[in-house]
This record gives structure tokens, sequence and C-alpha cells, in this order.
């Protein structure tokens, strides 16, 4: 009994501990990204390796248009400007918003505690892990998720890849039967590939051991990926030098230019992608 | 009192204001509800044919469902959830009518519930037992359903006790466990009664679920503290089961979800669609088994203004919710509310505001109360009404929330519509079997009614004490001796 | 005219040994065991090479020919099948990036509608049928039509027509930059001039979509990203359909089509008499043209006001060096030029190309003058045997080319190619090609590789379909029959090319080879250059005022220019301005639909001299209000099941109007004529709405913010 109450009070102590700072202190790693909007031109380059690299089925013309496709990474594309004033009503004259949006891998995700069976979770690498054969495709965590990434598999997939086009198949993940959520991972197959060759070859990792799919096709380099506990990571020098912070959604900037900033921030979800604004000539 | 032993009956005439004539023999009651559970006539088939194609569909679409995957259904990447939900929480909700009346009134002692709460606990039961499939169909892994349960799995993985599904699926089980434990229990001096009237298979049944049941001042004694007990237990459990079912919505961040008073407000539509069924079974059981004696008029005023009462309570908390969000800073909560009110979802939105608010009102006509058929119609309204709420509350949110990219209209699929249409066949073939191998009226409970109403005081106590069910007991004295009045 | 036996003997000995003894681990014919049935069948080496590691990938270099960019590749394979592609780090192309179209390679590589047998009339036959039925008709006059062609196939074809009495090759792109290069090689001297937009401070594109499918995106692209580093560079298009590019614009200018040379020549005006630049070295004629381009006079023949060129030209005065590029007509990209001129971005965002010591391997570009001289020589009855490749134009030409008909007077049509498409069912006999991914060759990019490089093509792993056989193994069974000389010593392509780059390496040894392939290149000598300036220049401004609707077709990097169409990815792709799908669309101005009377998913018909296509309209700020664009890539009749009927074709329609100065045919001068149909269905895109309701999603900020932070002016 008195184990008991001690392993309770331990535990308490730790998760309380681990909360400060985006709860972080016993993670191994903290993956996390920069998308420059400024950067990315809407190519879609992303969005198709993504395809190739994660075994995506494709849905067709009838389903994607009743909203059952599966782009885990999308490129939105937006015509407004709202913070920078309506451009001219005549003409798009300051071109389009592109925005990639993909599983945000928050550190307080909506979508984890929800899981009736547990199917979601936060690694110890900080990111929001799908566990497809626990999933029992409940669907609560798709109605949680703010950012509207979660695709759940609502058909077998089957068709989509006729003769001999299964051969593409990247057996290194699952193609995942019907009734089962999916969404980005970060290329966890790479991350977790990446480490295990780390290890082997009898070194630490070191930033761009790692590339997510994306990130690796994106022709301005406009997504990084990489881990925030390693100071020398191009993605931990960015977050610190836009004054973004684990763990808190008012974040306390000395230069209010900076233009980093994660979105639905105000929800307290401690997203991992940070945005640099697209910026324009006004 | 004593005067109008002989005169007829008001409510054949339609002008009783006595919630039950205290003169109906003991013998009648017997007769009056054992009657009721003989061969059914051509009326109960065309109900039961009813009820079975409605399950032949919705067994169909499932399996449809559990080839195909949920994709027919119509649900998508904003709709996640849609009409298995909103109806699972529909019969969760009717499953409140027969805790309120069987444990809340009796615990106020309430008597006028005695000749209807036997068919409300029915009703509580069934309802829940229909409300179980939905959690399970809904799932895109069927097959997979009892992870949610806490066994000990050859993985060590347990359930993730953090998710409202979880408290859902223990709520509900604990809760139907007890309801069906509660009916039985209660049933039990009633199902003597049947063993001792009955032959063949039903007196084979009626000996098993009796329990040997003698009738005794022991036994007695037995039953009613555990049966108050019994009802103790069930009433803050009926209030967190539906508590529980709202953090479905509340516990979750989206917009028009993630509202504090959804409990208090889900409660309370519960115990309003739970009444507005009381009435509806009510008028059939009436009307098909003759139960004009046992299910009369005054009784059927006080539903109706029970059910009035709760519904402006209801209203009272749906106002609030609305109040909550237009004075509030929360553009996406506001979003869904307005589009509710005057999106492409308005008007069910407005159906439900009408049939939810405005219909209750026709509640407080009496002439509306006398005429059946109209009664009966306002009630399934009402109904309507609680469901299209149910609807109301997850859709309109799925289809907007925080994201642009997830605004998308999306109107039900033929499996979710089958499926739906078939909960009500599965229930009513359930009730319908039931009311015709079990009571629908508490016999011994409608006795005692009429014994309190009475007053009648025996002169051969020692006799009385010691009766048996079916036994008839001494004549009793229609007039009260001095000595035993005991200060009328 | 000679004749032409093609000898079956040598053919066949090239069949089924393409590749074979190369740095190559495969494994045996995969099976066909497909997912629907449920079945996996796994094939394990009996002797795999000694760096293959089963459950780790091993990486092969070599070239994506999605586009004619010729981007590097690096192709995953794992257990002998090729999974993904990436860019290769090590080609100063593309710099290890990769576009969608490159991603999507692998699916024109795994095709389930890929032709896997040869074909004679429409029915299945044997090699030896098939080069039998070419013979058939005996020689005369053979030529071939091509896409853009590089590096050693070019040689072995160029061998081939020679040796075949020296018919025409036609290189066919529908998607070209032939009027930069014309305009460029008059003006100063070099068609292909080197373009560093990373140096440059500000860019100015009129009509080029450098991002999207103009000359070398993804080189583009990398570039891109060290543009808008501080110092922030500045971007403007005039188009008049909003592009990839022009989404991306700090300033987007909507253009009425082919005024893009008033626009710029306004500019120009601008430039000379509000700053001073001086128009030194050009032509009288040139300089009297600008004088009379005043902001009045543009304003009537484009839509484009003073206030908008005066920004245009101040943009490019207070961000130097700058780099204006064209593209279009003729004299768009000459009045570019002279706009590079003026502003001194000769020999900073201009640079000289280096001359390619080997110039028979250089890229021939494609062209639709091409396509139209083909078309005339055909229905002359010129062409007696036509071998077909890499182009699709009974798709791609407007129906006033007459390309039925002139196909049907043609004798003989070999198409050599991976898909039935509606140019291959036209075609006598169908030769099946190996996909890119399964065969040999050398790349020679036209544009941005560096100076000489030359990028491999390797198989990734072994042909899918065994009766298929390699571009080059075709080219040099071909030659060899031809009767060409000093090709006999070679049993196959692979055998050609080793010599071919063992002497260009200086070394036959193998590990000098295996260097070569691990890098993906290697590079030939090259000749250094000067710009010679040509002021000498007359540009003629098309009178573009106001008149109805004018079709444009664009070109979106995805589809391109039909080609991949049949590819599931980038049919599912969204659009990356419309974000539509599996459809087409027209693009219309908010006025021009209330003009005509339409709204969101309404059918519309348009109707030019030429024929006319049905489908729905995108309403948008992004195009110019005289304008529909309707982008090019589906309305395939014949493309497999991912492509056919699909879509509308916007190409069959348009009026063949040529360009005096380049042959090229217009795009954007097809009057049309506008009608709803009265139709309407939803289109099925990824999000229905442009805005983002108040939330901070894609958020901006002005440049003015990023230069305080960042740094730049």
């Amino acid at each position: 009994m008195p184990s008991l109450l001690g392993n309770i009070f331990k535990g308490w102590t730790d998760y309380s501990k681990g909360n400060e700072e985006g709860g972080h202190h016993d993670y191994e790693h903290m993956y996390a990204m920069v998308i420059d909007l400024d950067l990315c031109t809407g190519c879609n380059a992303c969005s198709t390796a993504c395809y190739a690299e994660n075994n995506l089925p494709v849905v067709g013309e009838d389903k994607f248009g009743a909203r059952q496709a599966m782009h885990w990474m999308r490129i939105e594309r937006y015509f407004d400007e709202p913070d920078v004033g309506e451009s001219d009503t005549e003409t798009q004259s300051r071109g389009a918003s592109f925005l990639p949006m993909m599983c945000q891998h928050c550190n307080a995700a909506p979508c984890e505690p929800v899981c009736p069976v547990g199917a979601t979770y936060h690694t110890l690498d900080g990111l929001n892990a799908q566990v497809y054969n626990r999933c029992i495709g409940s669907r609560y965590c798709a109605n949680n998720c703010p950012f509207r990434v979660r695709y759940f598999n609502f058909y077998d997939t089957a068709e989509s890849w006729p003769a001999p086009m299964e051969q593409q198949l990247n057996p290194d993940l699952s193609v995942r039967s019907k009734g089962v959520m999916e969404k980005c991972t970060m290329c966890i197959q790479r991350t977790r590939t990446g480490r295990d060759k780390a290890v082997r070859e009898g070194r630490e990792l070191q930033d761009g051991d790692i590339q997510t799919a994306c990130q690796q096709t994106c022709p301005t380099s406009a997504i990084l990926f990489g881990d925030l506990l390693d100071k020398n990571s191009a993605v931990s020098q960015i977050w610190k030098r836009q004054q973004i912070k684990l763990g808190t959604y008012k974040q306390d900037k000395d230069n209010p230019d900076l233009r980093g900033y994660r979105i639905f921030e105000e929800l307290n979800v401690d997203s991992k992608v940070l945005y640099l604004e697209r910026v324009r000539e006004v | 009192m004593a005067d109008k032993t002989h005169q007829t009956p008001k409510h054949l005439t339609g002008e009783q204001v006595k919630d039950i004539d205290e003169n109906i023999a003991w013998a009648k009651i017997n007769a009056d509800v054992l009657r009721s559970m003989e061969n059914p006539r051509r009326g109960y088939w065309v109900a039961m044919f009813i009820s079975v194609t409605l399950f032949a569909i919705m067994i169909y679409a499932e399996i449809f469902q559990y080839m195909f995957g949920m994709g027919p259904a119509g649900l998508n990447t904003s709709h996640m959830w849609d009409l298995y939900i909103s109806t699972f929480v529909f019969w969760i909700g009717m499953s409140h009518s027969g805790t309120l009346l069987s444990a809340i009134l009796h615990i106020v002692h309430a008597d006028w519930r005695k000749p209807i709460y036997r068919f409300a606990e029915a009703m509580t039961t069934f309802s829940l037992m229909t409300a179980g499939i939905f959690p399970i169909i809904h799932l895109g892994r069927v097959w997979n359903f009892y992870w949610v349960m806490p066994y000990m799995s050859d993985r060590g993985l347990w359930p993730n006790f953090r998710s409202p599904l979880i408290w859902d699926a223990f709520a509900i089980s604990t809760y139907l466990t007890s309801s069906i434990l509660f009916l039985y229990i209660g049933m039990i001096p009633d199902l003597a009664i049947c063993r001792d009237n009955a032959q063949g298979w039903r007196k084979t049944l009626y000996s098993w679920l009796s329990l040997g049941w003698r009738g005794d001042d022991a036994q007695w004694r037995s039953f009613r503290v555990t049966y108050l007990l019994i009802a103790c237990f069930l009433i803050p459990l009926a209030v967190s089961v539906h508590s529980i079912v709202s953090m479905d919505f509340a516990m979750s961040i989206m917009p028009g979800w993630h509202v504090t008073t959804f409990p208090p407000y889900f409660v309370a539509g519960a115990l309003y669609s739970g009444c507005a069924a009381i009435i509806t079974l009510f008028i059939l059981l009436r009307y098909f088994f003759a139960f004009e004696h046992f299910m009369t008029f005054p009784i059927l005023d006080k539903v109706c203004k029970l059910t009035f009462v709760i519904a402006m309570v209801w209203t009272y908390l749906n106002l609030v919710e609305f109040a909550s969000v237009w004075y509030g800073h929360d553009i996406p909560s506001k979003e869904v509310l307005l589009a509710k009110a005057n999106g492409p979802y308005s008007p069910f939105f407005w159906a439900m505001m009408f049939f939810g608010s405005v219909l209750p009102f026709f509640l407080l006509s009496k002439w509306i109360r006398r005429n059946m058929v109209v009664l009966f119609f306002v009630s399934v309204f009402l109904n309507v009404g609680m469901w299209l709420e149910r609807w109301m509350i997850v859709t309109p949110t799925l289809s907007l929330g925080y994201h642009p990219q997830g605004f998308n209209v999306m109107w039900p699929g033929w499996v979710e519509w089958a499926i739906v249409g078939g909960s009500f066949g599965w229930f009513g073939m359930l009730f319908l079997i039931f009311v015709k191998v079990f009571p629908s009226v508490s016999m011994y409970e409608v006795k005692e009614m009429v014994f309190h109403r009475k007053r009648i005081v025996y002169e051969h106590v020692d006799e009385v004490m010691n009766m048996h069910a079916g036994v008839p007991g001494p004549e009793p004295r229609t007039t009260p001796t001095p000595q035993n009045t005991g200060g009328s | 005219m000679t004749t032409t036996k093609i000898d079956r003997r040598n053919f066949l000995k090239v069949l089924g040994l393409g590749g074979a003894g190369a740095a190559l681990a495969g494994c045996d014919m995969p099976s066909y065991a497909t997912l629907e049935e449920g079945e996996e069948q796994v094939f394990s080496y009996l002797a795999p090479e000694e760096y293959v590691i089963p459950g780790i990938g091993v990486w092969y270099a070599s070239t994506c020919l999605q586009c004619p960019a010729g981007c590097g590749v690096h192709g995953r394979v794992r257990e002998g099948r090729a999974l993904k592609l990436e860019g290769n780090p090590k080609t100063k192309l593309n710099a290890g990036k990769l576009c969608q179209m490159g991603q999507a390679a692998l699916q024109t590589h795994y095709n389930p509608d890929r032709i896997t047998k040869p074909r004679v009339n429409g029915k299945d036959a044997t090699w030896p049928e098939a080069l039998a039925a070419i013979n058939e008709k005996g020689g005369g006059n053979i030529v071939w039509l091509t896409g853009a062609i590089s590096g050693h196939q070019r040689v072995l074809l160029d061998i081939h027509l020679k040796a075949t009495g020296g018919g025409k090759h036609y290189a066919v792109e529908t998607v070209n930059t032939k009027a930069w290069e014309a305009a460029s090689a008059d003006i100063i001297g070099d068609a292909h001039p080197n373009l560093h937009i990373d140096k440059a401070r500000a860019v100015l594109s009129f009509n080029a979509d450098f991002l999207g499918t103009w000359m070398s995106p993804v080189k583009f692209m990398t570039d891109y990203g060290r543009f808008r580093a501080a110092p922030r560079g500045v971007l403007t298009v005039v188009e008049p359909a909003m592009s990839l590019s022009g989404a991306n614009a700090d300033h987007w200018v909507a253009a009425r089509p082919g005024s893009e040379t008033a626009v710029a020549l306004g500019v120009a005006h601008v430039l000379a008499s509000k700053y001073g630049v001086t128009t030194t070295g050009l032509s009288v004629s040139t300089t009297d043209t600008i004088a009379t381009m005043d902001a009045s006079r543009v304003a009537a023949l484009s839509g484009v006001d003073g206030a908008t060129l005066s920004k245009i030209a101040r943009t490019l005065v207070a961000n130097s060096p700058s780099l204006v590029i064209a593209d279009g007509h003729y004299d768009t990209a000459a009045a570019a030029q002279v706009l590079n001129l003026m502003l001194g971005n000769l020999g900073s965002t201009l640079t000289p190309s280096a001359d390619l010591g080997a110039p028979h391997l250089t890229n021939i570009g494609g062209t639709t003058q091409a396509l139209t001289a083909f078309a005339e020589d055909a229905n002359a009855g010129a062409i007696d045997i036509a071998f077909i490749t890499g182009v699709n134009p009974m798709f791609t030409a407007p129906y006033g080319l007459n390309m039925m008909d002139a196909l049907d007077k043609i004798g003989t049509k070999v198409a050599i190619t991976m898909f039935e498409d509606e140019t291959t069912t036209a075609c006598d006999v169908v030769l099946p090609l190996a996909s890119p991914l399964e065969d040999w060759g050398t790349h020679v990019p036209a544009f941005g590789a560096g100076a000489g490089q030359i990028h491999i093509q390797q198989p990734l792993m072994e042909k899918l379909h065994a009766d298929a056989l390699g571009f080059g193994d075709i080219l040099l069974g071909l030659a060899q029959d031809g009767g060409a000389d000093g090709l006999d010593d070679f049993e196959d392509y692979y055998g050609y090319l080793r010599t071919a780059i063992s002497a260009l390496i200086g070394s036959d040894q193998e590990a000098a080879w295996n260097a070569v392939l691990q890098a993906g290149q290697t590079t030939a000598p090259t000749l250094e250059r000067a710009f010679t300036i040509n002021g000498d220049v007359t540009i003629n401004v098309a009178d573009t005022t106001a008149h109805g609707l004018t079709l444009v077709t664009t070109a979106r990097q995805g589809l391109y220019d039909g080609r991949h169409a049949n590819l599931p990815w980038l049919q599912e792709a969204p659009d990356q301005i419309s974000k539509a799908v599996w459809d087409s669309w027209a693009e219309i101005h908010p006025k021009t639909a209330t003009k005509i009377g339409v709204k969101d998913g309404d059918y519309v018909s348009i109707q030019s001299k030429g024929g006319s296509i049905t489908t729905r309209v995108f309403i948008y700020k992004g195009v110019h209000p005289g304008t529909i664009a309707v982008p090019m890539g589906r309305g395939h009749s014949h493309y497999g099941r991912y492509a056919t009927d699909v879509g509308v074709n916007p190409l069959n329609i348009l009026d063949v109007d040529i360009d005096p100065r380049t042959g090229e045919i217009n795009t954007d001068t097809t009057p049309v004529k506008v009608k709803a149909t009265g139709d309407n269905r939803y289109l099925v895109r990824l999000m229905d709405t442009d805005k983002q309701y108040g939330r901070k999603l894609a958020a901006t900020i002005p440049a003015s913010q990023f230069h305080r932070t960042e740094g730049g002016a």
C-alpha cells in the first residue's frame, strides 16, 4: 500500500514537472517543423511525395467530392489577406496564399485523450503516433482535431493499386484497411530508420540525417524538419529566433515584427509546426 | 368517500377526477393485466411485422457497412459522426423515462406512477439495449468493439480511461445492468401472480423467474428494502449516464460542443423525451389492452404536466446555451449557432425549436389531453423534436469548426437512415415481446395504490398479514370502525 | 530516299539484353498477383549483389524524363522494385529536389495501362511481325516525330535519319521556350542565357511561368528559395491568367492576352522618361517604339493602367540587379531582353551559357512550329514512314492542322510508346517502350545544369514487361539495320553508351564508369562564350484593343501538356490555383461571369472557329476580364483508365495562328464565344472556400516588417 501511494505521488511529481516548458523533460527527441510561407510556392510536390512515401490511396472524383480523400499533406490556397487588407477589388494583385497543412503533432494534442482504446498517443520523439492495428475506428480523434488533418479509411483501398502499381508500395509501412484512422506521421518510418542507422554507425543523430518526404522534395526548401532538443538543428534555431516556446499559448516576444507563429495557438494545443508569415510588398 | 362506492366510475363518462377508482377488485386487476398477455390479435402481428421488417433492413444495412466500410453511410473527413451518434444519444435519453418514473417518483411517494411505471421501466431497458447497438455499429472496425472493456488482454493493453467514450461504456453497461435488475426485481411479485395463473411454457418460465416468491411478510420486507435501495442507486446513475454521454461532446474542443451546460441540458432533454415517450406508450397500451381503469386520465394529466415542466426546463437550458454563445467572444461557436439558425440545417433547427418549446404548450389544453389521437401525435412530435435536437447538436458543429477546410454540408446516406430506422424496429420488437410475455402494468403496485386510496381497515389483521397472493382474503368492511380509523 | 529494311535478326538481338551486366540487382519477373485478389508473392534473390541488404533500400542515380528539364533523380530500390524518387543532391540543376511530376514518374512506370506487346493494326503481335509490318511498304521518306531530345539518343536518331535518306526530325513540344530562345539569340547572341534568379533583387516575368512549367521549374524554385531570403527579392508577373509564378508574385498584373509586349514597352517607356534609364545600343526603331508606348496607349492595348506601369518600373529601379523574363510571343521576349539591356542586367543576372563541346548531344528543344511543319508535310503526302515517340499530336494539335488527315496520308506510322493514346491508336505499328525507370540514356538539359553537364539515365530495376524495349535499344537496332556505319560492334544501347561515355571521360575502367553512374552525371568539355549584343531589333506591337473574349490555354505543372493525365496521383493532386481535381474548368473573372450570367459550377460552351468545348467555370479575380483560360492536360479520348473522358481539351480548338517570328502556334489569340449551357454541377475541389474567415491561417506581413527583422532594404 505505501508503495502504491508512493508511486502515485512520484508519478504526479514527474508528470507535473514534465508539464512545464512543454513537458519534454523525458523526451528523447522533440521533432518539429518550420514552414516558411514566403518560400512555399504551392507547387504541391510535397503532397505528391507524401502519397508516394506513405501508400496513400487515390480515391477518384466521386469520393474526393464527398470529402473522403486521403491527402495527409494538403496545400490550401487562400485569396484573402486579412492581415494586410484587401489587395484590390478588381484583380488578385498580390497572388495567392498557400498553406501546407498536415498533422501538427501537438504536444497537448486534443486527439490523444479522447481515443477510447488509446490508439493515438504521444511518442518519446514528440510525435503524435497513430497505431493502426489498435484503432477501432470510433473517429472521436478526428472530431477533436481543430486542424481537420485526420483522415479515416471509409473504404478498402485495394482498387487504388491495380497491378502492377502495388509494387510501388513502400514496405516500410502498412496499407491501412477500412475502418482505421490515419494521418501524417512526420514519416515515422524514416525517423526510426534514421535513428537506427545512427545507432548502428555508433554516432549521434545529426540534423539532416532524417528528412521527411515533404521536406526532401520541396524545391524551395520551405519545409524544415528537425529536433527541437538538438540545439544545433536548423529548426530549433529558428524556433529560438522567432521566440516561440513550447508549453504555452501566450508567447512573450520582445520583437513584435517576428514572423513566426503557430496556427490555432489560442486553443492551447501546443502544435509543433511553426509557420513563418508570408511576405508581400504592400 | 364511502357514498360513492356504488356509482358508475366516472372515467367511462370522461369526467374522472381520481387517479384510480379505489373500489377496483384485486381480482379484476389480475384479470385485466393477465388478459393483456393472452394470444395477440391481428393488430399486434401487424406491429410486430413492421418492427421485424425495420430490424431486418437494419441488419442488411449493417452487413453492407461491415463489408464495404463506413463510406456509404455518407460520412466524410469533416462529418466523422452523424446519425449514429445522435440516435445513440436519443435512445439513451429515452431511457430516462423509466428511471424518472420508477425511481424518482417512488422516492417522493407519488403513487400515481404505479400503474404506468412498469412499461416505462421496460422502455428504459429496451432503449438502453437499442442505444447500446450504436457505439458498436458506428465503429470502423466493429469486430474489435470489445477492446473498450477493461479485460486482461495478453498485450497488456487497457482502454484509455481518459476518453469519454470509455466512460460511456462503463456508464451505459452499469446503467443497463442496473435497469435490468431493477425491472426484474420489481417484477418478481407480479411474476408470481403470473406463475399462479399460467400453464405450459409460461408456467415454467414464470416459475423460474419468480424465484419461489410466496408473498409472505419477511419476503415483502426484504423486497421493500431492496427495491428502495436500487431506486436510490439508480437515480444518480441515470443523471450520471446522460451527463457522461453529454461529455462525449462537452469534453471535445469543437465549437458548439464545448459547452459546460451540456450535462444538465442533456439530462433535461432525456427526461423530456422519456416523458413524451411515456405518453405515447400510455396511449397505445391503454387503447390496445383496455387499461382504462389503471391508466386513467388524471394520471395522464399528471404525466403531461410533468412533461410540460421538464420541457420548460429544457427550453431554459437551451436558451442559456444560445445566450452564452451569443454574448461570448468565441467566433467559431457563434458561427455554429448562426449556421443552425440560418444555414442549410436551419429547417431542422427551427422544427426542433417548435416541437421542443412550442408544442409542449399544447399539453396544457385539457381538450388535447383528452383527445387520444391528437395527444398521441403531439407526444410523437415531441420526441421527433428531441431526435432533431440531438442531430442539431452533432451535425452543424461538424459542418463548421475552426478550420475552413473542414466546412462541409453533409446529408446522411441510406445506410445511416436504414440503421436509424431499424433501431426503432429493434426497440419495437423487444417491447412487443415484453408486453405479451410480462405484465406491462404492475399488478401488486396497483393493488397497493388501491389499498392506500381506500384506506381500508381490516378486522382480521392477522389473516390479512399472512395472506398469499392470489388467495382471496376476508371480505373487506366498507365502513370504518370507530376504533380503527385512527383519526380520519 | 533509300529503302530501309529492318532486319529482324539484328533487331531481335537487342531484345532482352538491355541492361544486362549492368550494376543492377533485380529480381525475376514480378508476379502480377494483385492486392484485389489478396495475393502477395515475394520473390527473394538467389544471388543478390553484395551491397543489397533485404529491408534496406539501395539508391540509384538516374534522370527524370517527365518534362524536358531533365532533373537528376535518386531512385530508392528495395528488393528489385523502385519505390520512391528523390532529387539527386549532386546535380547542379535541381540540387536534390524534385517536383510532383517527378514524384509521379513511378506511376508512369507502374501504370496498369502500359502497352506490353507490339501491335500491328490494333492487334497484338510479336516483334518480328511488327518489324515486318514496318518493312512492308518499303522505304521512302522516313521521318521522326519526337519531343525534345538530347544526348546519345539524339545522336543515334540523327545517324538513323542520315543513313535512311536524310529525312526530317520534327521535335515537338507544346510547352516550350522558343520565343525566348529566338529573341535571346537575336538580341544577345545566346539562345539559353543562364538566368540567376537567386542573385536578382527583382524579377519581372511576362507570361513566363518559371516556377511552374517554364524551362526548368525545379531549378528556378531552388533559386527562388534564395531569392526570397534576405535581402528579399520582389516578384512581378504580368499575364492574362494566374499561373503558379503569378500566384507567388508580390505584384500580379492582369494583361489582355497577347498584350504583354505593350506592357513591357510601357515599362520601358516609364524607365526612359521618368527614371532616365538610357536606351543606348538600341536601334532607332526600338527607341521610337518605346517612345510611343505611353500610359494611355498601353492601357488601351492591355488594360494595364499608368499607375501599374509606374509601380513596375519603380520596383525595377529600386531593386537592382533585376531580371526580366518572358515567353509566348517573340515580341514579348524581345521587349524583355530590351528591358534587360536597358537595366544593365546582362552580366549579373543573365550570364552567357557555355557551348557544349559536343554539339550533337545538345538538346534539340521542341516547338509547335515543328508540329505545323509535320502536319503540312504529311498532308502533302510527303511522308512515307513516320516514327512517332514522346508526343501526341492528335491531342495537342489544333483541329485546323488537320492532323487526322495528315496521319492518314502517312504510309506507315510507327509509334514507339508506353501508352495507348489518341495518336498511337491511329498508328499502324505500335512498339512497346520501356519506361524511363527501366532504360538507359544520356540527357543534356537545355538549361541550368551547369556548364557541360550530361545527365545519366540508368534502369532502377528490371523491365516490368519482357517485350518492351528501351528507346536507345530501338534506335540502335533501327540505325544498324538502316545501314549506319560503325555501330555493328554494339550489342545493345548499354554497350554503345558505355563506350561513348568512356571516350568522354577518357577512361574505360569499371571504377570510372561506376563513378559516373553513382554521380548520375558527367561533364563534357565546353567553350566559354560571351554575349553579342544586337540592339537592332524590331518589335511589333500587336493590336490587342479590347474585343470579346479570348481563349488562353495554360499549362500547369502536373498534367503538363496532357502527357501525365494518366497518372492518378496527378489527377488527384489539386490544381495549384483552382484546387480542382479530376476535371477541367474555365477560369473567368467575376465581371465576365456576370456578363455571361454564370455562377460557380455552371457549364459553358466555348466556341472558336475550330470547334467547341463544354466545361465548368471557375470564377476568381486572377484572370483578365477579357480572358477565358482553360488549362491544357485533360480531355483525352484515349489514354487509359485514369485519363479517358476526363475533362476537356482546349488545345484542339485553338486557331492556327502562327507567330511570324518563331513559327509557333499562339495559345492566346483565339477569339471565342462563350455561352452558359444551363447545366450545373459542383466542381470537385480540395476546398470550398477561398477565405480564412478571420482565422490566422496563412498570415501575411508587409515587406517593410520583414526588412526590419530579417534585413535587406
